[in-house]
């Protein structure tokens, strides 16, 4: 309103201005007019009165329009002071009105992008930050699409590798069990005939090498690769592991012993697990030394841990290899690996799995002098004296333990 | 002699484990599902020591069995042959109920020290 009052007034001030210069110059006009005839000598006492009177009224004037001016620009002041104001009230109502959504926009992307696709903001306020509100709540409805979409992908690609997995093995279980049976009737064969079922057999076990380490790929990138852990004897464990690869490395002429300290505390692991990097760890041992080579598996006590090493006197590897070891589908010497039925992957899995059980593993080797794995894992703590730690039930570990403890 | 009753639709895999189990000179029963598998062990005589049950069988699976059989009282200590660990995920027997697990390709050197551990 005071604005208002301003530009009324100024618009006043502005002809009382124009009124006063008027004025003005029609006062000059009479002092010149009665200077002239002062000059011509008519009526002096007259004329000189005349122009003292215009002087005085001028002067008049000036005072009058002064007043004014200081009036107005104390009006205009006053006035611009209230509209500043009144702006400011006006923006800060826009600002808060926008404000409010906006804040809510930070907060939903910030939920979005912390993965909560549910995040939507509501819609509403001015017609800006509605279609703003609009927007955001679209893309956040098609990424929440796209991501089920995704997921559904992912459960069907595991879906069918489990699928795939299952109706391939049975057939190998017959190939391999029927070379096995072949083999064990091998003094009947040719010499011919026993070198083709041995071929059949390694091939054999490569297949299901393969198909083993994409299962656990597939699961681990699902981050579905899970351990069911129990009590268990490390040196059952280390047996169970050895036996397996006894009739392979018997055959490559290599010596495979085992060293457990006695009175191993036990692990809480996956039993099937952690043999199975075991196993990883001396197929490697076995498939990359040469004939006649020494592998050694140890299992030991270690501060609060049990670690197991596998040790080879193979080709060894050089310290850029050993970097990248643990690294999918890295494998041995390029030379090497033409003979070597790895994937690739066993390592990799093996670390995940170690890893998984709150373990480490480690490699140790030098070019030309073999290679040692170090697996430690953390150990039970030991049992009070009348309160021994439940076996485990595991079917396997009734087996006999000859050396054990 | 120490009886094995064994459970899988497939034929073949039927064949090997019985010529395995033989060779190491158990006495084999074959079923070809978990409803034979049932029955056997109702009809044999003398009862299996022991059974090795295929986990994903037609008509009535090994757990399906096992359970059944764990319901009527039977306590024959029993083996799950299972092509991987994962299939065991849903519907997982409890440990009350199974003694162990072998998984396909068979380790027949593994099964044979499991069996005589749990017969002995």
């Amino acid at each position: 309103m005071l604005t208002g009052l301003a530009v009324v007034g100024v618009a006043r001030f502005l002809q009382q201005r124009q009124d006063f210069e008027n004025a003005t110059a029609r006062s000059y006009q009479v002092e010149i007019t009665a200077r002239n005839r002062l000059a011509r000598g008519a009526n002096p006492e007259a004329t000189r009165a005349t122009i003292v009177n215009q002087q005085s009224k001028r002067q008049a004037l000036r005072d009058d329009i002064d007043g004014e001016t200081r009036d107005t620009a104390l009006l205009v002041g006053a006035g611009l002071i209230a509209g500043l104001t009144g702006a400011a009230l006006l923006f800060s109502g826009l600002i808060a009105s926008m404000r409010r959504p906006l804040e809510e926009l930070v907060a939903a992307s910030g939920r979005l992008a912390g993965g909560d696709l549910e995040a939507r903001v509501k819609v509403g306020g001015l017609s800006e930050t509605a279609t703003l509100g609009n927007a955001f709540n679209e893309m956040a409805a098609e990424l929440q699409r796209r991501a089920g979409e995704r997921d559904q992908l992912e459960t069907m690609k595991d879906e069918f590798v489990l699928t795939a997995s299952h109706e391939l093995r049975s057939p190998l279980t017959s190939v391999q069990g029927f070379a096995e049976l072949l083999m064990l009737e091998r003094d009947r064969l040719t010499p011919q005939q026993a070198d083709t079922v041995e071929i059949i057999l390694d091939n054999t076990r490569h297949l299901v090498r393969l198909l083993n380490d994409l299962l656990d790929l597939a699961r681990s990138d699902a981050g579905r690769l899970t351990i069911k852990p129990a009590p268990t004897d490390v040196a059952a464990l280390v047996e169970d592991a050895v036996r397996t690869m006894r009739s392979q490395t018997e055959a490559a002429g290599q010596a495979l012993h085992q060293e457990i300290e006695p009175g191993l505390p036990q692990v809480s692991v996956d039993r099937d697990r952690i043999r199975q990097v075991l196993v990883n760890l001396l197929t490697n041992a076995h498939e990359y030394s040469p004939e006649g080579a020494s592998i050694e598996v140890r299992a030991m006590h270690r501060g609060s841990q049990v670690e197991m090493t596998v040790e080879d006197d193979g080709p060894g590897m050089a310290e850029d290899q050993l970097e990248h070891i643990f690294e999918r589908f890295t494998r041995g010497d390029a030379g090497l690996t033409q003979h070597v039925g790895g994937t690739g992957l066993g390592l990799a899995i093996s670390k995940s799995l170690v890893e998984l059980h709150g373990g480490t593993i480690e490699a140790d080797s030098t070019k030309g002098q073999g290679s040692t794995f170090r697996v430690r894992l953390p150990a039970i703590p030991a049992p009070s004296p009348n309160g021994p730690p439940a076996g485990n039930t595991d079917a396997h570990d009734a087996q006999p333990r000859e050396g054990a403890r | 002699m120490t009886r094995v009753l064994i459970a899988d639709d497939s034929e073949t895999i039927l064949l090997l484990m019985r010529t395995r189990l033989e060779m190491e000179g158990y006495e084999v029963l074959t079923a070809a599902d978990g409803v034979e598998v049932v029955e056997a062990v109702r009809s044999a005589d003398p009862a299996p020591d022991i059974l090795l049950l295929d986990a994903m069988m037609p008509r009535k699976s090994g757990i399906e069995a096992l359970r059944e059989l764990r319901a009527a009282g039977v306590e024959t200590p029993a083996l799950i042959v299972s092509a991987h660990q994962d299939e065991m995920d849903a519907g997982a027997p409890t440990e009350a109920e199974v003694s162990g697990y072998v998984t396909k390709p068979i380790d027949f050197d593994r099964l044979f020290a499991s069996i005589a551990s749990l017969t002995a």
